[in-house]
């Protein structure tokens, strides 16, 4: 944790480096989303990478994640396994339509059931 | 009492307890915002319709983002400089993280504003104009004489209100009175009909108390009967007297629910209308019925809705080509040609950039180039590319609408008949699932803005004698705020490429 003058004056400079490469990630956001993919869920992929990457920069640095105690960490990471279950919870239900009863009864008419 | 670890660490965690805090509340947040990205992951995937792309105007959006990480900035600087005891910076930098904040939001409110007055209109063929309604949008109905109100006499949901359902709709004066099937003249303001309600309630009860009571005496002279017959070997008739009487009590206890009255009431003068669509329950050439379930029988006057069109959008529709937004009655010939030089011109490019590599079919980008035609003036010339070869000489029965005070672009006015709506509403959540979770994201989004802001400006403006006191004390309050700060910072990283850009 930076405490002492001398090391927050350091950060400062960080903070400002941060700022600019922010900023000019802002600028590649945009003009990336004008650039054509070969499928627009390639643009999606993209623009949420450079988005992943401006999230880690201001959670590394300006939150201080760089340096943190371990039970930030540790709770960090339940709140990642939680996150991480709660979107594949959406995946499975968008894979398997839990209410679809025309769906259903058609597909097993289809096999013969 | 004193809050422990405010300033020094706890050995145990070996962070002060308001970061401990403030980490395990960020942490429910991102299982909300989480929640929130999966409902947009879910909604786009399983859309039904083309999924609105470059739609939000992205400067606002923009800006917002740049507004946003200077203020991620100031506020850690703000941090920096109270750690530094350098209070002048400190205050500097927190007053520029709330005004930031304050900028943020009146960009939000300008982009909300827009939309709230804009319009989308679904057609028959699944053609969208969108536009502005000038004159908003109102059934007009008219030479209305005879009102026929239902007064309930038990609770019920639909319930006789003229008052507060079809008076306020009235298209100039309220009429005096109304006349009764009877003669006997009635007001229907609030007093008035409250009192014709009290006195119908009660007849229709009378009614009801009439009719239960013939019932008991009708089964008084049954049991008489039956008493006559006591004794006697006619088991046949005293068993259907028995009957009887269980029949007549059964139909007496079955009449607990005192029916409703309809009135009908007549106004000495013509009553006109002028109602928006979803303050009715719906209408015909000659009767409209109120969400009060008054029905008022009269003329429909005019339904049509007059829309200034900025842009037209037939991707859902199967032939594109015979959209009914170039019907001749709307925008016509000159526009379809506009339409179609800008499609070819489009889908041109496509092949020439990049052959078959790439399905056009694929590309939402080309398909929104192709399909949708934005309109920014009334002249359909003003818009055809020299290549087109297109006529100036104008033939469609556009009318040009004025330009506006307000400066927007003058567009092409349109009188869409009713019978080729479906659907209508402004950009709000009610238009689609892609507004619906625009409008839940960016909302909860700003309330955390106004929120976080809210507590910087407090720790900036009403924490002096902290600053005093004990300034790394403040300082650990504002790193704590910052970090709530940031987290707003980090979601809006997310939030402006997935909603203006991609």
């Amino acid at each position: 944790m930076a405490d002492s003058v001398e090391e927050i004056q350091k950060s400062v400079k960080t903070y400002m480096k941060v700022f600019g490469a922010l900023i000019i990630l802002t600028f590649i956001t945009v003009g990336l989303s004008k650039v054509e993919m070969p499928t627009h869920g390639q643009n999606i992929l993209i623009g949420m990478i450079v988005a992943s990457f401006k999230a880690a920069l201001v959670g590394l640095i300006f939150m201080h994640l760089n340096h943190e105690r371990s039970t930030i960490y540790k709770v960090l990471a339940f709140t990642s396994v939680f996150c991480v279950v709660l979107f594949v919870l959406f995946y499975m239900a968008h894979g398997d339509p839990l209410v679809d009863p025309l769906f259903d009864s058609t597909s097993a008419a289809a096999k013969g059931h | 009492m004193d809050i422990p670890y405010t300033v020094s660490a706890r050995p145990d965690t070996g962070l002060y307890n308001a970061k401990v805090g403030i980490w395990l509340f960020l942490a429910s947040e991102v299982m909300l915002f989480g929640g929130l990205f999966s409902a947009y992951i879910f909604l786009r995937v399983g859309a039904d319709y083309p999924w609105p792309i470059h739609e939000l105007e992205v400067l606002p959006g923009f800006v917002n983002t740049m507004v946003l990480i200077g203020s991620s900035v100031t506020v850690v600087m703000a941090w920096a400089s109270l750690k530094m005891r350098k209070i002048g910076l400190f205050k500097f930098y927190m007053a520029i993280t709330v005004a930031c904040a304050g900028i943020f939001m009146c960009l939000k409110a300008y982009e909300y504003n827009k939309k709230f007055h804009h319009y989308a209109v679904t057609l028959t063929d699944g053609t969208v104009l969108t536009g502005h309604l000038p004159e908003g949008y109102k059934v007009k109905f008219g030479e209305a004489t005879e009102l026929s109100v239902t007064i309930q006499s038990e609770t019920a949901a639909i319930d006789g209100d003229p008052a507060g359902y079809v008076f306020p709709y009235l298209d100039g004066v309220e009429p005096a009175s109304f006349k009764l099937a009877d003669g006997t003249e009635v007001r229907l303001d609030k007093s008035g009909f409250a009192e014709v309600r009290k006195r119908v309630v009660a007849e229709a009860r009378e009614k009801v108390r009439i009719r239960k009571a013939r019932f008991m005496e009708q089964k008084a002279e049954l049991e008489r009967e039956l008493a006559a017959l006591e004794g006697s070997s006619d088991g046949e008739k005293i068993a259907k007297t028995k009957g009887r009487i269980l029949g007549v009590q059964r139909a007496h206890d079955l009449l607990n629910v005192v029916p409703p009255t309809t009135l009908k009431l007549t106004s000495s003068t013509p009553l006109k209308f002028a109602v928006k669509p979803s303050k009715i329950f719906g209408y015909t050439a000659n009767s409209l019925t109120f969400r009060d379930g008054t029905i008022v029988t009269g003329k429909l006057i005019d339904d049509a809705m007059k829309l200034e069109v900025d842009g037209v959008d037939t991707r859902a529709v199967v032939d594109k080509e015979k959209s009914l937004a170039w019907d001749k009655k709307y925008l016509g010939q000159d526009w379809k040609q506009v339409w179609m030089a800008r499609r070819d011109h489009a889908q041109g490019k496509f092949k020439e950039d990049y052959g078959d590599k790439r399905d056009p079919l694929k590309s939402a980008t080309l398909q929104k180039e192709s399909y949708y035609l934005h309109i920014e003036s009334t002249n359909p010339t003003d818009h055809a590319p020299e290549s087109a070869g297109h006529s100036a000489a104008l033939t469609s029965p556009v009318l040009a609408s004025g330009a506006h005070s307000d400066g927007h672009a003058a567009h092409p006015a349109l009188v869409l008949e009713k019978k080729d709506i479906t659907f209508f509403s402004n950009f709000t959540p009610k238009l689609n699932t892609f507004y619906a979770i625009y409008f839940t994201l960016t909302g909860l989004h700003g309330l955390h803005v106004i929120a976080g802001a809210a507590v910087l400006a407090w720790f900036w403006l009403f924490n002096g004698k902290l600053l005093r006191s004990n300034p790394e004390h403040l300082a650990n309050r504002v790193e704590v705020g910052g970090l709530f700060w940031h987290f707003v910072d980090l979601v809006w990283i997310f939030l402006f490429p997935l909603l203006y850009l991609l």
